[in-house]
C-alpha cells in the first residue's frame, strides 16, 4: 500500500502519516489485531473439511442459481460476477447483502454486510422492496412450521435492522477503493459479525485515465490478494462484479470479462450473466468444486428468482419489473 | 543469502546471534568471509567458539565437487516418480512427477490448474501413502473437493479420512509468508523430524504468481529479486531433500501477437524444468466441458509439443486417447 504513495509522488513518511491519521479518526485507538500471520494458518485437509461443512451459504433465492453454486454464494472465498449493463449485477448485490441477514434457523448465516459502491448504483428504495419480500418469505414460513425459534428470531429481522446492518462506502476513484480495501481489516475487526462484502465495479475505477497498464496490473493483483486475505481471515464471502469488453479476434469478437488476463486469477468463482434473446442467463464459468452449468433467472419486484415454469410465465411477465434498466427487446440489438 | 539463525548449527545460540548482528554480520557468507579475531573483539564473543561454528557452517554450506557416476548412483536411489492420478498426464510427463524438480502447471482462468493439484494431492496421498504439503495462495483450496476425488477413488471411508490427514494446507497470501513457510519446511526437513506418516516427497504450491505479481511492474524493481528468492529457495528445497515440486502459474496475453504466453516472464522461465499447458477444448466460455488440453511447453526428457486431454470432472481417473502431436507454444 505504501509502495503505491510513491508511485503517485509523496513521500513515504508522507503516506504513513497520512493512513495513520485516517486510521484513528475512523477507528480510535484499539489495538489492530493481527489476521493470522502464515503460521496459524495451517492445518491437515481434514480439518478443512470439517471447517467447509460446518460452514454455511448465503443463499440468492434462485434454487437454480443455488444449486449449481453448490448451496449458495460461499464464505470465505471470493465470487465475481461479470455481464454486461443492464443484466442484473447490482440487483444481486443487493439481494447478497439482505439475504446475509437471514436468521440461522431459516437457512441463513445471520451476518452483516459491507457494501462499497464505485459506480452510484445502490438504490435503497430497491433494496427497501427486496428487503420487505425476503421479511415477508421468512413470515410465511415461520407461520407454515410454528417453532419457536422461528418466532423469536423474526422479532428481530425486520426491515430497520436489515437497513441498518449493511454498511455503505462510496468510493470515487481506484486510490479511494485501494484505501478502503487496505482499511476494512480494522473494520471487520469491530464489526464481527460481517459475514459479506461487496464491491459493486471493481473495473470501473481502473478502466478509465489509466496511462500505465503495468501499474494496473499490479494494483489489482494486490488488491486481489487483499481481499483474499479478508475473505480468509473473517470467514466472509466477498462478491465483485466486473463489466464486460469485446475481444476482437481473427474471424469474429467476443464478449469477455473486462480487466485482462490476470484479473481473471483473483476470484475462485466466477459467474457471467448474458442475455438470450430476452432470457437472462447465468453461467458459472470457473468454480473451485462444481461443474461448468448455465441456468436461467428472473428479476422480479421481490427481487432474484428463478424462472417460473411456462404454464405460469403469463402473470411472470407483468410482474417483472427492474426500475432502472428496462428488459431488452429484439429489436434494440 | 542464507540469514544466521539460532539453531542453525549447535554452537550458535540466540544471543550470539544478536550480537553478530549488532556488529554487523547477518548472513553466513559475512561470517565466514570475515576476520574472526575481529568479530571475537567486536562482539566480545570467543574466539574457540567462533572457530568451530565457523567449521560446522563451511561443511553444512560448501559445494564439494564430485563425478557423473557418483551422481547417478545418487539419482537412482533416491529420485522417485509420483503418479499425477491421470493416466494420460503421467504419460504426457514421462511416467509422472520426478523428485528434485520443480513442474510448473500454467494456464488461464478457469482452465484446470487447482483440479489437476488437487487430484496430485489425492494420489500421492491415498495411493502412496504419503504426506503432501499444500500451499495455497488463491484461496481456491476446496476441501469438500478433494473429498470427492478421493471417494471416487476409494472406497473405505477409513482410507479417505486417513488420506484427508495426510494433506497439510498452509495458507500463505504474500510473498513473505510463503518464503517463510518454505523456511519452515526446510528446518524440519534439515533436522530429520521423522514422522509418524513417512517421508514428505512432494509440495504443490498454488499458485506462485498470485503472491508474486503484486510485486511486478510498476517502478519497483526489487519484485524480480524477490522472484528469484523464490525461485532458488524452490529449487534448492527440491534438489537437497528429493522433494517433487509442482508449481501453478498464470497465462498472460502477449500485447503484439496476441498469442497466451506463461505469466512472470523470462526469467521465471528458466525455473522450472518441466512445463505442462492447460487449456480448454472450446474456445469461448459458452459451451461447457470437463475436458481439458494438456500440453508438454517444456521438458528435459519429452520432445515438446505433444498434447493428451485430461478430464478434470468426477472421475478423475478417467481419460481418453492422446491428440496428435501439434505445433509447441
Amino acid at each position: 500500500m505504501v509502495l503505491t504513495f510513491v508511485e503517485i509522488g509523496i513521500s513515504k513518511e508522507e503516506a504513513l502519516e497520512a493512513l495513520q491519521v485516517v486510521r484513528q479518526e475512523c477507528h480510535g485507538d484499539a489495538t489492530r489485531t493481527a489476521g493470522g500471520s502464515g503460521a496459524t494458518r495451517k492445518c491437515t485437509a481434514l480439518e478443512l473439511l470439517e471447517e467447509e461443512q460446518a460452514q454455511g451459504f448465503i443463499i440468492t433465492f434462485c434454487s437454480a442459481l443455488d444449486n449449481i453454486l453448490g448451496g449458495g454464494v460461499q464464505l470465505t472465498k471470493i465470487t465475481e460476477i461479470c455481464g454486461a449493463p443492464g443484466v442484473g449485477k447490482t440487483q444481486l448485490c443487493m439481494q447478497l447483502a439482505v439475504d446475509v441477514q437471514i436468521p440461522e434457523c431459516f437457512g441463513g448465516v445471520a451476518g452483516e454486510a459491507v457494501f462499497i459502491d464505485t459506480e452510484g448504483s445502490f438504490m435503497v428504495d430497491r433494496v427497501v422492496e427486496i428487503a420487505t419480500a425476503c421479511v415477508r418469505h421468512c413470515q410465511l414460513i415461520a407461520e407454515a412450521h410454528q417453532e419457536e425459534d422461528n418466532l423469536k428470531a423474526l422479532e428481530t429481522f425486520s426491515l430497520e435492522s436489515i437497513l441498518s446492518h449493511i454498511y455503505y462506502f462510496r468510493c470515487r476513484d481506484y486510490v479511494e477503493l485501494l484505501a478502503q480495501v487496505y482499511l476494512l481489516p480494522d473494520f471487520l475487526s469491530e464489526h464481527s459479525k460481517v459475514r459479506l462484502v461487496v464491491v459493486d465495479g471493481i473495473a470501473f475505477p481502473f478502466r478509465h485515465d489509466f496511462e500505465d497498464l503495468s501499474l494496473r496490473t499490479r494494483l489489482l493483483n494486490g488488491l486481489a490478494q487483499q481481499l483474499i486475505i479478508i475473505a480468509n481471515d473473517h470467514k466472509s464471502a466477498v462478491v465483485l462484479t466486473n463489466q464486460m469488453t469485446t475481444r476482437i479476434g481473427q474471424s469474429q469478437s467476443t464478449l469477455v470479462p473486462a480487466l485482462g488476463e490476470s484479473w481473471g486469477h483473483a476470484a475462485t468463482v466466477r459467474l457471467i450473466f448474458h442475455w438470450d434473446n430476452s432470457q437472462r442467463l447465468a453461467t458459472l464459468y470457473k468454480s473451485p468444486s462444481q461443474k461448468e452449468s448455465t441456468i436461467p433467472y428472473h428479476i422480479t419486484s421481490h427481487g432474484f428468482r428463478d424462472v417460473q415454469p411456462p404454464a405460469v410465465t403469463q402473470n411472470a411477465e407483468d410482474t417483472e419489473m427492474n426500475p432502472r434498466k428496462r428488459p431488452r427487446r429484439e429489436e434494440e440489438k | 543469502m542464507v540469514v544466521l539463525r539460532a539453531g542453525l548449527c549447535p554452537g550458535l545460540t540466540e544471543e550470539m546471534i544478536q550480537l553478530l548482528r549488532a556488529g554487523g554480520t547477518r548472513t553466513v557468507v559475512d561470517f565466514v568471509s570475515s576476520d574472526l579475531e575481529d568479530i571475537a573483539q567486536k562482539c566480545s564473543l570467543s574466539y574457540k567458539a567462533l572457530v568451530a561454528v565457523r567449521r560446522v557452517l563451511l561443511a553444512q554450506f560448501s559445494a564439494f565437487p564430485t563425478n557423473g557416476a557418483v551422481l547417478y548412483e545418487e539419482l537412482k536411489s533416491s529420485t522417485a516418480i509420483l503418479p499425477t492420478g491421470s493416466p494420460s498426464l503421467d504419460q504426457l510427463l514421462d511416467s509422472g512427477l520426478y523428485t528434485g524438480e520443480v513442474t510448473e502447471l500454467m494456464g488461464a482462468p478457469g482452465s484446470g490448474k487447482t483440479q489437476v493439484c488437487l487430484g496430485i494431492a489425492a494420489s500421492v496421498s491415498l495411493g502412496l501413502k504419503q504426506p503432501v504439503l499444500f500451499l495455497d495462495s488463491t484461496g481456491g483450496f476446496t476441501a469438500s473437493r478433494l473429498y470427492q476425488i478421493l471417494q471416487a477413488q476409494a472406497e473405505d471411508k477409513e482410507e479417505q479420512l486417513e488420506a484427508l490427514q495426510r494433506i497439510q494446507v498452509v495458507r500463505v497470501f504474500n510473498i513473505y509468508e510463503m518464503l517463510s513457510a518454505l523456511q519452515e519446511l526446510r528446518d524440519r526437513l534439515s533436522q530429520q523430524v521423522v514422522s509418524s506418516t513417512g517421508p514428505l516427497k512432494i509440495v504443490v504450491i498454488d499458485s506462485v504468481s498470485a503472491v508474486i505479481y503484486p510485486l511486478l511492474g510498476g517502478k519497483q524493481s526489487e519484485g524480480l529479486a524477490i522472484m528469484m528468492q523464490l525461485a532458488r529457495e524452490l529449487k534448492t528445497l527440491a534438489r537437497e531433500f528429493s522433494l517433487a515440486v509442482v508449481v501453478t502459474n498464470q497465462v498472460t496475453r502477449d500485447s503484439s501477437t496476441g498469442q497466451l504466453k506463461p505469466a512472470l516472464g523470462r526469467s521465471w522461465s528458466f525455473v522450472p524444468s518441466t512445463r505442462v499447458l492447460l487449456e480448454s477444448k472450446e474456445a469461448t466460455w459458452e459451451k461447457a466441458t470437463t475436458q481439458r488440453i494438456a500440453s508438454l511447453a517444456k521438458s528435459s526428457r519429452q520432445p515438446t509439443g505433444i498434447q493428451v486431454e485430461v478430464d478434470i470432472g468426477n472421475s478423475h481417473v478417467k481419460e481418453l486417447s492422446p491428440a496428435t502431436p501439434t505445433q509447441g507454444l
